[in-house]
Formats: structure tokens, sequence, C-alpha cells
């Protein structure tokens, strides 16, 4: 129909952001910061592997290679966050952490993976000394009760009333530094 | 208030194992979360196993090959209660995420959709005349488009390597008209967010199905005239 010349150059399209060659590249790039992101708001390996299998499983795929390494990640954290929300709901019946909307930032920065050495540095800070120290000992070093009791020169069963006070504090203080 | 739970929950939390589902209270889910918050923050805590790395990719590599059968993958490699639940909430979980996320959300798993996101549809009125749209020297390759309306057509113009290309200038959803958002390179539907590229094809969208590219309209350039090929309307004698 018509003089349209054959040789119309082929659709434009845009090629200015990075994308990723296949699935595996997306796997390999992402893997990490995605685990690591479930990791910091579950705080345990088993249910972030279960998560994060979860989340690559649904999010590659639906996925459509032409999108930007930008739009991939933003993908695969607005997945986390569905995912994240769904095991809260089953497990406890209400949302303990979740994984904030952040548009179109990097999802692979740190403080998008987790604020939690900062939010912990602050809380551990207002804590009396005893409070501070069976924390550090029981969760940040993996100390057992009973050597964290030998380490503070008390028994074991006041280690534990210990622990269990300053985790109260602790969730207090906690709480009022989040509103 | 349920202390037994919360202290089993915090005691699996500290041995690294699975904690057990509870109802807790406000106090309670306060506390677990600082919990969480103290796990986290211990050195190194968080780096993934590269054995889960290895397991996980492989299953990916399976699921990739069955393109389709993942449902059955996953019951075969059964083992956690999540694994069986995947199969179910995959699906139901990336149409959430696809409805939440205004950018990419393009699924690929109708089959017919890799013929229907390719730009390649144009579009050849019954009963057509070329139509002036815009005069050449007005259209030059700045990366503009041009919008344009003759009789019943709607579109934009622009230039590709020097030479005029035109489409429709309505989305393929239901029917609003576009806008050239200029920084960003992309028509947009002011409807339901779905952006299309100078050529037509569809960058994003927010719909559980991604809608057709934009038509491409038949374009020449005579005397310092871009013209269109549109449909005759009414008042003009064919």
């Amino acid at each position: 129909m018509a003089q349209r010349d054959p040789a119309t150059p082929r659709p434009l399209r845009l090629v200015s952001d990075g994308r990723y060659a296949d699935w595996e590249a997306v796997y390999r790039d992402n893997a990490t910061w995605v685990y690591r992101t479930i990791f910091a708001r579950v705080g345990n390996r088993a249910d972030a592997e279960d998560l994060t299998t979860e989340v690559f499983l649904a999010a590659l795929r639906p996925l459509r290679m032409t999108a930007t390494v930008a739009e991939v990640r933003a993908y695969l954290r607005a997945t986390a966050r569905t995912v994240l929300a769904a095991h809260w709901r089953e497990t406890l019946g209400r949302e303990v952490t979740s994984i904030a909307d952040i548009g179109m930032a990097a999802p692979d920065a740190e403080d998008a993976i987790s604020t939690a050495p900062q939010r912990v540095h602050a809380v551990l800070e207002a804590l009396p000394d005893n409070y501070r120290r069976i924390l550090e000992l029981r969760f940040l070093q993996s100390r057992s009760i009973k050597d964290s009791a030998a380490e503070l020169g008390v028994t074991v069963a006041n280690a534990k009333v210990l622990q269990h006070r300053a985790l109260r504090l602790a969730a207090q203080v906690n709480e009022k530094d989040e509103r | 208030m349920n202390a037994r739970g919360l202290r089993r929950y915090v005691d699996d939390l500290l041995r690294g194992r699975r904690p057990k589902p509870f109802r807790p209270d406000d106090f309670e889910a306060a506390q677990i979360r600082t919990a969480i918050d103290l796990k986290a923050a211990g050195m190194g805590a968080d780096a993934p196993r590269p054995e889960f790395l290895t397991d996980l990719h492989r299953r990916l590599a399976e699921q990739a090959e069955g393109s389709g059968a993942t449902g059955a993958t996953v019951h075969k490699l059964s083992a956690s209660r999540r694994q069986v639940m995947v199969g179910t909430s995959a699906a139901a979980a990336a149409a959430v995420a696809a409805v939440a996320v205004d950018r990419l959300v393009i699924r690929g798993d109708q089959p017919s959709d890799a013929q229907t996101t390719q730009a390649d549809a144009e579009l050849t009125p019954s009963e057509a005349s070329w139509q002036h749209v815009a005069a050449s020297s007005d259209v030059v390759s700045d990366g503009v488009m041009h919008p344009f309306e003759v009789g019943s057509l709607i579109g934009f113009v622009h230039r590709v390597d020097g030479k005029a290309e035109a489409v429709s200038g309505v989305c393929t959803h239901q029917g609003c008209r576009l806008w050239f958002d200029k920084p960003d390179d992309r028509l947009r539907c002011p409807c339901h967010s779905t952006s299309f590229s100078p050529a037509g094809q569809v960058l994003t969208h927010q719909l559980p199905i991604s809608p057709k590219p934009l038509p491409k309209l038949q374009v020449r350039e005579v005397d310092g005239s871009i013209q269109v090929l549109a449909p005759v309307y009414p008042s003009e004698p064919a």
C-alpha cells in the first residue's frame, strides 16, 4: 500500500538502562540482598531461606527480560514485601516487620536492606549496663545462657530473668523511637 | 497474653531454629520485633549459606526448564510446609506484587504475549488517504513526539534516524488519550499508569495482563509535509 519505504528502521528501543541477559543473571545479582533483606525481618535462617526461595520462584516466572535492572530489583523487593506479609499473617497473625516501599530507590543499598544495626545501637545505648550486656551476649554474640551468666557473675536463673526484662525494656525503647 | 509462646519464640530465635507460630499481643509482637533486630544486627549473621544459594539455583533452573509445570516441581521436591505452599501462593503473590509496582510488571506467562507486545501491528484503514499532520521542518530529530489529530485519528509523529514515524495516541487498554513525557521519553496513559515507548511498545503497566502495543501509522514525507495514511472522514470526498 502506497509508497512505503521497505527499509523503514526497526522500532526504536530504549536501551539506555542496563538489562539482565537471563534469569540466572537476575538470580546471581540479587539473591544475596533479597536474602539479607528478609533475614533482617525474620531473624532466623530457616524462615529467611524459605521466604527467599518463595520470592524467586514467584518472581522469576512472570519476569520479562526486557525490564531494566532497576525495574527488576524494584519488582523483587515488591515480591519480597508481599511474601513477608503473608508469612506474618500465617505465623503470628500480625505484621511484625515489613519491607517498606522505597519506589525505585536501590533496594540493594545497606539502608534499604536493614536499619537494624542503627536501631539496635540506639536501643542498647539507652539501656542500663547489665541489660545491655545480657542482650549483647545472648543475641549479638550468640553465647549460651550458662556462658552469659558466668560472664556476668550471676546464676543461670538470674540471667534468664535479666534477659527477659532487658528485652521488654529494649522493646519499649525501640517502639518509642519508631514513633 | 501468651508468655510461653513468646519465650519459646525468642528461644528459637536465639538457637537459630525456626520459631513456632502463636498469637502475640501488641507488646509481645514488639518484643519479637526487637529480638529480630538484635539477631539481625549480629556481625555477619545475615549472609546466606552457599549451599542454600546453590540449591535454590538448581530449583530455579528446574522451574525455567519445565516452565508451566512449576506446581508439580515444587510438590515433587516436597519438604517443608513452606515449599508446598509455594505452588499455590506464588502466582497470587506475583500478581499482588505486580499491581504494587508502578514500573515493569509485564507478565510473560501468556503464550500469545510474545506476539502481542511486539509493536508490529500497523494501522491500515480500509478507506484511507494521505493526510498532512506536520511540516517536515517542525519535526526534527530531537526526541520530541509531536501530537496530531486528523479526523478520527489521534497520534504522535517523531523522527528515528531521520525518518518520520508515527504511532497511535490512544491507549490500547481502554482508550484514554496518551501524553508525551519528554524527560522519560515515553507516552503515558493517565488512566492506569500504562506507558509506551516512542515506538509503541508497552514499557510499564499495572494491569493483570499487558495491554497491546500501540499500532504504528504509515507515514510519508512529500514536499516538506509529513503525511499519515488516515481514514477518510465523511466531510472529505474519497
